[in-house]
């Protein structure tokens, strides 16, 4: 089910938080909305979801505003940042959400055993929701979107406050579930790795207006400006009148026989065991180069030609 | 001691007798502060609601003053309110003063202030997003009030309780407002206050008891709604 937005204007107390003139999510894909904090991605999912009205312009999900609509809502399934549950156990959570959504009984009984299966909440159905731990809850609260099937579900920075092996282990099966339950996907991330992971498309949030939207890995190639070049992870440095976008592991010691030349400020090494890593700057911005172990290290403080293997030219 | 036992024997007498009298003034107590306390749970609760989710200028002065009307002296209240009704007062038209239905209104004014203070508290103790989820799983808005209703109803009940258990036992608001007419507005309290005064020691104690055991029979019948688990 596709998700249009046309023309939407959004703000909160006299500031604009979003200015969308057009952006389209299409059925069946999975898109990451990816910016820094307070860029208006999770104003963007709650006006998908129907929770707030745009001032001007309309959201359609599969054509019908959910904002004006309950039953326009109960397409849309939304997983929250911070788990919200009332106070019953996580299996009476995701009955509820079901029957809310007119699913008969025996059908609720056969989704919330498949989805707890699959996401791993087996164990904690019986527990009260609300005495979960962060992690517990973060599943439930995942779990609970995507009993509902619903032909689009968001998901607001499913990964977020978790602690590290946890984080790993639901990155690892987010994909498979969303491919079983999920049919289009919206999440949000403000998290590269996740964005990347997770999404095959990527919409790139910023100050409320939409910077760039595609495939992933167009969007990855063609950084539409410097400040979308550096939330994708590039290395923007300073060559003349223009700037270079440079990837993450480009760098590389001397000369380059026609790349680009810099000279790179040592700050100090580091020693990874298998590699060493140079930190150090370019022209006041921070860089870091990659090198095989047991290469000769150049000092504190001295100063080295290094070259970009690889760069796109910036504006 | 012994007073306190002829007061328990003659309570069981009274009680057993099937005195119409005593019968009469337990049921109009229960009526009149039962239908105070159903019209201050129709006011309370939503002024409640709103304060704990409204964010308006003026807001924490409302609470403020919520919060003093808890602790609000029911004499003082059946004062303004005996002022507003007396014959000479702005509402002396209405000829209320000395009725159940002034007697009503006073004990209203009481509860209130009650009601919305708890109800105010356990709606604040919810999670924010509650109603924003529930909007999400594409509630309306009757079943987004009732779904909320019963997240919060331990504190919903102890508002009835707080504001049911305050007026059924106050007696400076009703002495003043219903004047304490024999078969007519006369309740629990202000025959105890009676008999006390008239020296009718052991019949005033029975009506103390009488007014304990109405008082726990309703309280224990909210306390099982409040403990039920909720399907």
């Amino acid at each position: 089910m596709d998700v249009v937005l046309n023309d939407v204007r959004f703000g909160r107390n006299g500031r604009t938080v979003l200015d969308i003139p057009a952006l389209s999510f299409a059925g069946g894909t999975t898109t990451a909305v990816f910016g820094p904090n307070g860029a208006g991605k999770t104003t963007l999912l709650r006006l998908i979801a129907g929770l707030e009205q745009p001032k001007t312009g309309e959201v359609r999900v599969g054509g019908v505003e959910p904002g004006r609509n309950p039953a326009a809502r109960r397409r849309v399934a939304f997983a929250f940042q911070e788990a919200v549950f009332l106070g019953r156990s996580v299996r009476r959570n995701l009955d509820f959400a079901l029957r809310l959504h007119g699913i008969d009984q025996s059908e609720r009984r056969a989704r919330i055993h498949d989805v707890a299966d699959e996401c791993g909440i087996g164990p904690v159905l019986e527990r009260p929701a609300r005495r979960l731990s962060t992690g517990e809850a973060q599943r439930a609260n995942l779990a609970r979107a995507l009993v509902l099937r619903a032909p689009v579900t968001l998901l607001d920075e499913p990964l977020a406050g978790i602690d590290r092996v946890a984080r790993a282990q639901l990155l690892e099966d987010l994909p498979r579930l969303l491919a079983t339950f999920a049919a289009t996907t919206i999440l949000v991330t403000h998290d590269r790795e996740e964005a990347f992971r997770l999404a095959d498309h990527m919409v790139i949030l910023i100050d409320g207006a939409v910077r760039t939207a595609g495939p992933t890995g167009e969007v990855y190639r063609r950084p539409s400006d410097r400040q979308t070049a550096a939330m994708l992870g590039y290395t923007l440095l300073r060559l003349g009148d223009s700037w270079l976008a440079v990837p993450p592991g480009a760098l590389g010691l001397g000369g380059g026989g026609g790349c680009p030349e810099f000279t790179l400020l040592v700050e100090r090494a580091v020693d990874m065991g298998s590699h060493f890593h140079l930190l150090g700057t370019i022209g006041g911005v921070k860089v870091d180069l990659r090198l095989a172990a047991g290469a000769p290290l150049p000092a504190p403080g001295a100063t080295i030609r290094v070259h970009a293997q690889f760069h796109i030219h910036m504006r | 001691m012994s007073d306190l036992a002829r007061g328990m024997a003659e309570a069981a007498r009274l009680l057993l007798s099937g005195d119409r009298e005593l019968y009469g003034i337990i049921l109009r107590s229960l009526m009149i502060s039962g239908l105070a306390t159903l019209l201050a749970m129709g006011v309370g609760v939503p002024l409640g609601y709103g304060l704990a989710r409204g964010r308006f200028p003026g807001r924490t002065l409302v609470l403020g003053a919520v919060n003093t009307g808890m602790g609000m002296p029911p004499v003082v209240v059946g004062l303004v309110v005996w002022l507003l009704l007396t014959r000479s007062g702005p509402l002396g038209s209405l000829d209320l003063v000395y009725t159940k239905q002034a007697m009503v209104a006073a004990q209203l004014l009481i509860a209130t202030p009650l009601v919305v203070g708890f109800t105010a508290a356990s709606i604040q103790a919810l999670p924010v997003q509650l109603p924003d989820l529930l909007r999400s799983l594409g509630a309306g808005r009757a079943q987004t009030l009732w779904t909320i209703s019963r997240e919060a109803r331990l504190g919903l009940l102890a508002a009835v309780m707080a504001g049911f258990g305050a007026i059924i036992s106050e007696v400076g608001a009703s002495m003043t407002v219903g004047g304490n007419l024999r078969g007519s507005t006369r309740v629990l309290t202000t025959a105890i206050v009676t008999e006390t005064s008239r020296g009718n020691l052991p019949l005033a104690l029975a009506l103390g008891l009488m007014l304990l055991v109405l008082s726990f029979a309703v309280n224990l019948l909210l306390t099982v709604l409040q403990q039920r688990r909720v399907g």
